[in-house]
């Protein structure tokens, strides 16, 4: 029971399925198995003969892993859809996107820090000190919507059971995107738009920051599938 | 060539060939819910083991027809056993509808022909 079941297991997550489909997968074919061993045991076969037929009839189940992948990835747009969702879809989408989480960043802000006072906000933008701060607190503001849009992907990549390639190349793109976006703030200013030559303050960074959390994603897919055998059972 | 033919034929008509596990599965489950293990065992029966299903091939199958909503799941425990059921949803049903007059064109047409060559 052990070495198909967990063959499968393990391949399942090798594969970067979710795992709350693992548990499911996993789950229905022991069931399917124990029923092809009952009926072989109900055929006069020994435990061990009825064991033996069951695996035979379930097949290989690194081959069995890989088509419940496929079913799987088919089973959503964005893994029938790779192309699109993967690589036209951050270009077209990462400027909304993080000018909205950008917004919503300064909104939130604004409201905790001000409490949608523009008196006080005037009051602060007019003292350098002060105002360097907010620009400090700007700049994070910019690579946490950058991060968010490239965690979105990896997230929808994650979900649809794509391969790492996919998310890599989303990431990739954000990454391109964010080197040409720009977001600059001014004591009564504030801009945001495409530049080949946007003078920022580190914009490479700015360009690293998707292919961080591609990076970081992994990490954590590679040990979750580490822990994962130990965790659960069937 | 023939792989050429293949080619044209899925181009033109894909259901011809792939429809037929869809068709099997929204039959059985629309007479009643089933598990996986029960529907490949009715389709070896009712076709008189002239089709079957691998044994591990149902479960991509059914996880598609559920992400398609034509079917839905439900684990409960019956005789002991908990298993994943699944059930006919209306929009299988409707699919089971549209697969069966194609069906019904699809026979129709071959019996005609093959009618046509035996006299």
């Amino acid at each position: 029971m052990r070495d198909f079941i967990g063959t499968l297991r393990l391949r399942l997550v090798e594969l970067g399925c979710p795992i709350t489909h693992v548990r499911r997968m996993v789950r229905e074919v022991a069931d399917h198995r124990e029923d092809l061993e009952q009926a072989a045991v109900s055929e006069g076969l020994s435990g061990a003969d009825a064991e033996a037929r069951a695996d035979a009839l379930l097949g290989d189940p690194l081959v069995l892993a890989e088509h419940l992948m496929t079913a799987l990835r088919r089973s959503s747009w964005w893994g029938r859809h790779h192309i699109v969702a993967f690589c036209l879809l951050p270009l077209l989408a990462y400027p909304i996107l993080w000018a909205l989480l950008l917004l919503c960043q300064m909104a939130l802000g604004f409201a905790l820090g001000y409490g949608w006072d523009l008196k006080k906000l005037h009051v602060a933008v007019n003292n350098p000190v002060t105002f360097y701060h907010l620009s400090m607190v700007f700049q994070c503001t910019d690579y946490v919507a950058i991060a968010l849009v490239a965690l979105l992907f990896c997230w929808l990549a994650r979900r649809s059971a794509v391969s790492l390639k996919w998310m890599a190349i989303s990431c990739a793109i954000c990454s391109l995107a964010a080197v040409i976006t720009y977001a600059k703030i001014g004591p009564h200013s504030f801009s945001v738009g495409f530049s080949m030559n946007n003078h920022l303050h580190m914009p490479w960074f700015r360009g690293a920051i998707p292919l961080l959390v591609a990076g970081a994603v992994h990490v954590f897919q590679r040990r979750t599938a580490r822990r994962f055998p130990e965790k659960i059972a069937v | 060539m023939v792989g050429g033919n293949v080619a044209a034929m899925k181009k033109t008509n894909p259901s011809f060939l792939n429809g037929v596990p869809e068709l099997l599965v929204l039959r059985l489950l629309s007479s009643r819910e089933m598990y996986g293990y029960q529907i490949v065992e009715e389709i070896r029966i009712r076709t008189g083991a002239a089709l079957s299903f691998g044994e591990g091939c149902i479960y991509p199958y059914l996880h598609y027809l559920e992400a398609e909503k034509q079917v839905s799941s439900q684990r409960r425990e019956v005789d002991g056993r908990n298993r994943n059921y699944y059930k006919l949803a209306a929009r299988g049903r409707k699919r089971l509808e549209e697969l069966t007059s194609e069906w019904n064109r699809v026979t129709a047409g071959v019996a005609q022909l093959m009618g046509v060559q035996h006299a």
